[in-house]
């Protein structure tokens, strides 16, 4: 299995990136910008800072987990169907370019997160989280519900071959409803309901909570995060281990 | 040995299941060139490909403790997004080589198929393909126990045939074959038993012309 990882990571990485090395920093580069872009934008028409926390360092806690969330679900959820030629070789298992697949936006995500906490603190703001331990576990309970949603896609894709297409319309309006350009505290008490259903917004809450010791979340609940994403996780397990033939078969 | 048990295999269609094979329970030997005989959708590719590993019974099991190839063939194989040389360096690293610049080289000198090695593989023609998947064999020491050939040989060239057929007489000395091939010729080549699969069974003839001669029986009406 570690040889067929290596092979499919050697591959797809070409792909993804392309041939030449400038498909590296296009990589790396578009994310950035987009951070920039946004942190600039809120910057000029915002306030300056959120309970004493600069508001472009109080975006990029969010955005960089949600552009995880958007980029790992979709390429997760199409990873079996877009890899089904290899499947002809008996050493390649369905699960292996799943796995490829999480390794490699990992990959780009802890390279992209240190390089922008690396211009911030070039640029003057303090970029280093307040409890590093509870932001890794909202990132990993946010990485665990990816991949338990994206296994149990690859699994409706057999049924029904337009999934895909669905999930990117489900995925459009995720960006305005999980907390990446307000928190909780900005939206009156009673109006919580509208997002606390949202494993997403509760990643986006705790991952605040845990970066600025001066930020405290309202809403955000561990015990809700967790339970969505293990129960995310069983259901893509258990849909992968019903079809595993017909991953191959079809 | 190849030991299949209770082996069934269906497509779903519109119409309901449709089964290649219901219920086959045979051993196929593996110290005899075997030629799979059939009409058009009977099921030899199938079978080649669930011997192979590439597709998988939907009940019964296959098993043997020989090294079997996976098919080769004009089907699949490689992939038509990659170019020749990226697929034999996936298929040598799925196979543990860390290395893999001097298995390109034995593909690339075996193929000759010139600038195309590195084009994505869905630009070939069939020729340049079984160029391609037979060289991917034949560059590997996989010392496989038995080779499974789908209409391969078929679309070569003659320079490329009389090759390929030295070099497998030469480095295969060992291997032997199952191969599908609808040119009887060809098979009666190769082939000295025969596979026809009929009444969604697969009957086992130790000598080929009896598995010939059974075959036109069955399915050539106007002989």
């Amino acid at each position: 299995m570690a040889d067929t990882v290596n092979a499919l990571l050697l591959r797809e990485v070409k792909t993804r990136f392309g041939s030449n090395r400038l498909g590296y920093f296009w990589a790396l580069f578009d994310p950035i910008a987009q951070v920039a872009f946004m942190a600039t934008i809120f910057t000029l028409i915002g306030r300056e800072s959120i309970t004493g926390v600069p508001i472009s360092l109080f975006l990029i806690v969010a955005i960089l987990p949600y552009k995880l969330f958007s980029k790992l679900l979709p390429q997760l959820s199409a990873a079996v169907s877009s890899n089904k030629a290899l499947f002809g070789y008996r050493q390649v298992a369905p699960i292996d370019p799943v796995i490829t697949r999480l390794l490699i936006e990992l990959v780009a995500f802890v390279v992209v997160y240190l390089l922008v906490a690396l211009i911030l603190t070039w640029l003057g703001i303090d970029a280093v989280p307040d409890d590093f331990l509870k932001l890794l576990l909202a990132t990993l309970l946010l990485v665990v519900m990816c991949l338990g949603l994206g296994l149990a896609l690859c699994s409706a894709t057999i049924y029904w071959e337009d999934t895909p297409k669905l999930l990117s319309i489900v995925l459009m309006p995720m960006f305005f409803i999980s907390g990446i350009f307000f928190c909780a505290t900005m939206i009156p008490a009673k109006y919580w309901f509208l997002f606390d259903w949202n494993p997403v917004f509760h990643v986006m809450e705790l991952s605040r909570d845990a970066f600025f010791s001066s930020y405290q979340t309202p809403v955000g609940d561990w015990a809700y995060l967790s339970v969505v994403s293990l129960g995310c996780l069983a259901l893509g397990l258990g849909s992968y281990q019903i079809n595993r033939l017909k991953f191959v078969t079809q | 040995m190849i030991k299949l048990e209770n082996l069934s295999k269906y497509y779903k269609t519109k119409q309901g299941r449709h089964y290649i094979l219901k219920d086959v329970s045979i051993e196929l030997p593996t110290d005899r060139n075997v030629a799979i005989l059939g009409p058009n959708g009977a099921g030899k590719s199938t079978l080649v490909r669930m011997l192979g590993g590439a597709d998988l019974p939907n009940r019964g099991k296959i098993s043997s403790d020989k090294r079997i190839s996976w098919p080769l063939g004009l089907q699949g194989g490689l992939q038509g997004s990659m170019s020749g040389r990226e697929n034999v360096r996936f298929v040598a690293r799925i196979h543990g080589y860390k290395d893999t610049r001097e298995i390109e080289n034995k593909v690339r000198d075996f193929a000759e198929i010139g600038k195309f090695f590195d084009e994505p593989v869905k630009t070939y023609s069939s020729g340049m393909r079984s160029r391609v998947t037979f060289g991917l064999t034949m560059g590997f020491d996989f010392n496989f126990d038995v080779l499974l050939i789908d209409e391969l040989s078929a679309v070569g060239d003659a320079n490329f045939k009389k090759k390929s057929e030295a070099l497998m007489k030469e480095k295969y000395a060992q291997t032997k074959l199952i191969m599908v091939n609808h040119s009887v010729a060809e098979l009666k080549r190769f082939c000295d038993a025969g596979l026809v699969i009929y009444n969604q069974q697969l009957h086992y003839f130790d000598s080929l012309d009896d598995a010939i001669e059974e075959y036109e029986t069955r399915y050539v009406s106007n002989r």
